[in-house]
């Protein structure tokens, strides 16, 4: 029975992890940039195939494919926010019509980026094997490239609240995300932070992609369930909420590693029945305003 | 004028007048050839073979069409242009193919639309089929709709034996659970597998290996220790691989996709669960699933099928003109050879017709025998003959995948146990 609660517990914390990656980097593109991005996933996708495409063909380990893979979709993220979203949020009328057409590109996005995956990558499936042996954790058989994936999705992510916590850029972050026009009148150049709120969003998603690479497949078509994943946790966690998602996404986690104890069938039915609960009861989310 | 000098000249009137209409008819001549006429019967002209292909080039299916049916589908055509084309009577020439090919996205309702625009506006000459089971039942209907010849290949389930006899013209080139099940439990039997595990996708799919496999293994006296139904896309099946393993079950079989196929090997090796048989399927058939895992984790390994290079002469032939051009890992080692196969009778069914009319094809294809990579070969009752499968189980051992069953299509002996997981 002990045995039994800590499988469960030790397996919901394994995916939460991830989850909390994902769902902050997606945070900080809705949270202050104000683009709900569909394409998120297409990030995770685009750092999965890196970091195989390292490995593979070179033979660089994926744990160091992440100081490389982060900083290309990093980049990708900011120009993306640079050229395309910047030009929508200047020419929409309210910020109400900014979200909606910004969503509508995003969709464009999701298609382009994924066919041109396609294209580079062929539409099969791939993937490598690391660190795939089990480690025996109090009696109960964890994968280790997932633990070590757990173990960097949680140093990323305080990372991460340091620097936004910490350091004067995120202070100016923290700032957008509560007034961007305040903001921009007491000095913040709010154009520049919006892109590098979006481009730290896809640079989660990325280091997100080259952890979830060692050990789930990698194909052209994977971000999707990720973004809807991502989608859930923010809002469980509460819109903006750096936080929140972080703690969303344990929870969500355990949520599916005890669902999915019972009938592995209804994992996914569970995080649908937990998002509308929230919807319905909690809207604002955990931590919210 | 005397009577007899008037009906003289009367005479002589009509005489005349005979003679004047006769000389107004122009003669009969002797034929005389013009250069530009053609000669004997008149010939239509046509100067390639359009078909139409609607398959999941993006979407959630398109791993399985670029692994599966969507290279044969390319390199048939360029292997027919190389050759001139198919040589169609009634043009008196080789015609070569054109293709005009549609992405899907993996939405059924696209499909048919798509299916619908090739047939109505293209107007092709004739269609390849779609990817998966539902997609292909319903493209079933679209072609029988509108009497095209479809020629199922990635996809399928036994339940279209039911169904095909209300579609004459779709035909299907895939074995199924009916052929594979008795073969792969026979089998088992044999080794002495005394329990299993059994984990589905919920869908047609799985719904159907999963009926096929439970009754036949309980009939053979072998313990099914649970039956599971998984969702396309889960994320995380160490429940069920710890059930198994806590169960100690000889046999683990995986009735799933690629996707979900992977994250059960590659959970079962995390969690230190060796079986003694492990099937995944559709999945392990496949080139890149040894490519993922590499040789000493795929020994022993089970999938459907299956065939190989040794299978017939033209498996072989097949084989070293297509890994050059793909790659191993793109070899589908369950339907590729009964891809290939069916296309090689689709061309010599419109040989032997002589004209594009899919009614002329349609019956050709379903009372002919041609001789293709699989040997002679014949459809029955729209499916493709048992007999011109060349395996129903195969098994990776030493980087190759062996036909382990039926027996007498065997290319290598099973091994069970399987080997462990490398360290």
């Amino acid at each position: 029975m002990v045995l039994e609660i800590l499988d469960i517990l030790i397996s919901g914390l394994l995916n939460g992890g991830i989850f909390a990656l994902i769902a902050v980097g997606l945070s900080m593109q809705y949270g202050v940039a104000r683009v709900l991005n569909v394409a998120h996933g297409e990030f995770i996708m685009l750092g999965a195939f890196f970091t195989w495409t390292l490995y593979t063909m070179l033979k660089v380990n994926p744990l160091v494919s992440l100081v490389i893979c982060g900083p290309i979709v990093f980049v990708i993220g900011y120009f993306l926010h640079k050229t395309l979203y910047r030009r929508i949020r200047l020419s929409s009328e309210s910020q109400g019509a900014f979200e909606g057409n910004s969503m509508l590109a995003s969709f464009g996005l999701l298609f382009i980026i994924q066919n041109l995956a396609i294209l580079r990558w062929g539409s099969g499936i791939k993937g490598y094997s690391y660190l795939n042996f089990p480690v025996n954790l109090g009696g109960a058989m964890f994968a280790a490239n997932r633990l070590v994936t757990l173990l960097f999705a949680v140093a990323i992510c305080i990372i991460f609240y340091l620097f936004l916590t910490r350091t004067r850029l995120g202070k100016a972050i923290r700032a957008a995300a509560q007034d961007p026009d305040a903001a921009g009148l007491m000095g913040v150049n709010i154009n520049q932070v919006l892109a590098l709120c979006f481009g730290l969003g896809a640079l989660m998603a990325g280091l997100a992609g080259s952890l979830l690479s060692m050990s789930f497949r990698v194909q052209p078509t994977m971000g999707l369930e990720y973004t809807v994943i991502a989608i859930i946790v923010i809002v469980l966690g509460g819109l903006g909420s750096i936080p929140g998602s972080f703690i969303g996404g344990f929870i969500l986690g355990l949520v599916g590693s005890i669902v999915s104890h019972f009938e592995p069938g209804l994992s996914l039915v569970a995080y649908y029945v937990l998002f509308m609960i929230l919807l319905l009861v909690k809207p604002t989310g955990i931590l919210g305003r | 004028m005397s009577k007899k000098s008037f009906f003289s000249l009367i005479i002589c009137l009509i005489f005349i007048l005979t003679i004047a209409v006769g000389c107004s008819q122009p003669a009969p001549q002797p034929a005389q050839k013009d250069p530009a006429a053609p000669t004997g019967p008149v010939v239509p002209d046509k100067n390639e073979i359009v078909i139409g292909s609607v398959s999941s080039l993006s979407g959630p299916l398109s791993p399985i069409e670029g692994a599966a049916f969507g290279p044969i589908r390319q390199m048939w055509v360029n292997d027919i242009n190389a050759r001139g084309g198919i040589y169609v009577k009634e043009y008196d020439k080789k015609l070569p193919i054109k293709l005009i090919e549609y992405d899907d996205t993996s939405d059924i309702g696209t499909m048919t639309r798509l299916m619908e625009r090739l047939i109505v506006e293209d107007k092709v000459d004739f269609i390849f089929p779609p990817t998966g089971t539902a997609m292909l039942f319903a493209a079933g209907e679209v072609a029988n709709k509108h009497e095209k010849l479809l020629i199922g290949m990635s996809g399928g389930a036994s339940e279209i034996k039911q169904i095909i006899a209300g579609m004459p013209y779709f035909f299907s080139a895939l074995n199924f659970s009916d052929t594979q099940m008795p073969a792969l439990v026979n089998m088992m039997v044999d080794q002495g597998v005394e329990s299993a595990a059994i984990v589905f996708i919920g869908d047609l799919h799985g719904v159907e290996y999963s009926g096929a496999a439970v009754p036949q293994l309980a009939l053979a006296g072998i313990d099914v220790i649970y039956v599971k139904s998984i969702p396309p896309g889960i994320s995380d099946m160490s429940s069920l691989i710890r059930e198994a393993k806590a169960a100690d079950v000889d046999a683990f079989l995986c009735f799933a996709y690629p996707d979900e196929n992977i994250l059960a090997l590659m959970q079962s090796m995390e969690l230190g669960f060796n079986p003694k048989l492990f099937l995944t399927g559709p999945g392990g058939n496949f080139g890149f699933f040894r490519d993922i895992f590499g040789d000493q984790v795929m020994e022993g390994m089970m999938s459907w099928g299956a065939w190989n290079e040794r299978s017939s002469p033209g498996s072989k032939e097949f084989v070293d003109k297509f890994i050059p051009l793909y790659g191993e890992p793109m070899v589908d080692w369950w339907g590729h050879n009964l891809y290939w196969g069916a296309l090689q009778f689709f061309e010599q069914a419109v040989e032997k017709a002589g004209t594009l009319d899919n009614a002329v094809v349609r019956d050709i294809v379903a009372t002919e025998k041609f001789d293709t990579i699989l040997g002679p070969t014949w459809f029955e009752g729209g499916m493709l003959a048992e007999e011109c499968h060349t395996g129903e189980v195969g098994q990776w051992q030493n980087g190759k995948f062996e036909v382990i069953a039926p027996y007498d299509k065997a290319t290598a002996k099973p091994i069970y146990p399987k080997p462990s997981w490398p360290r």
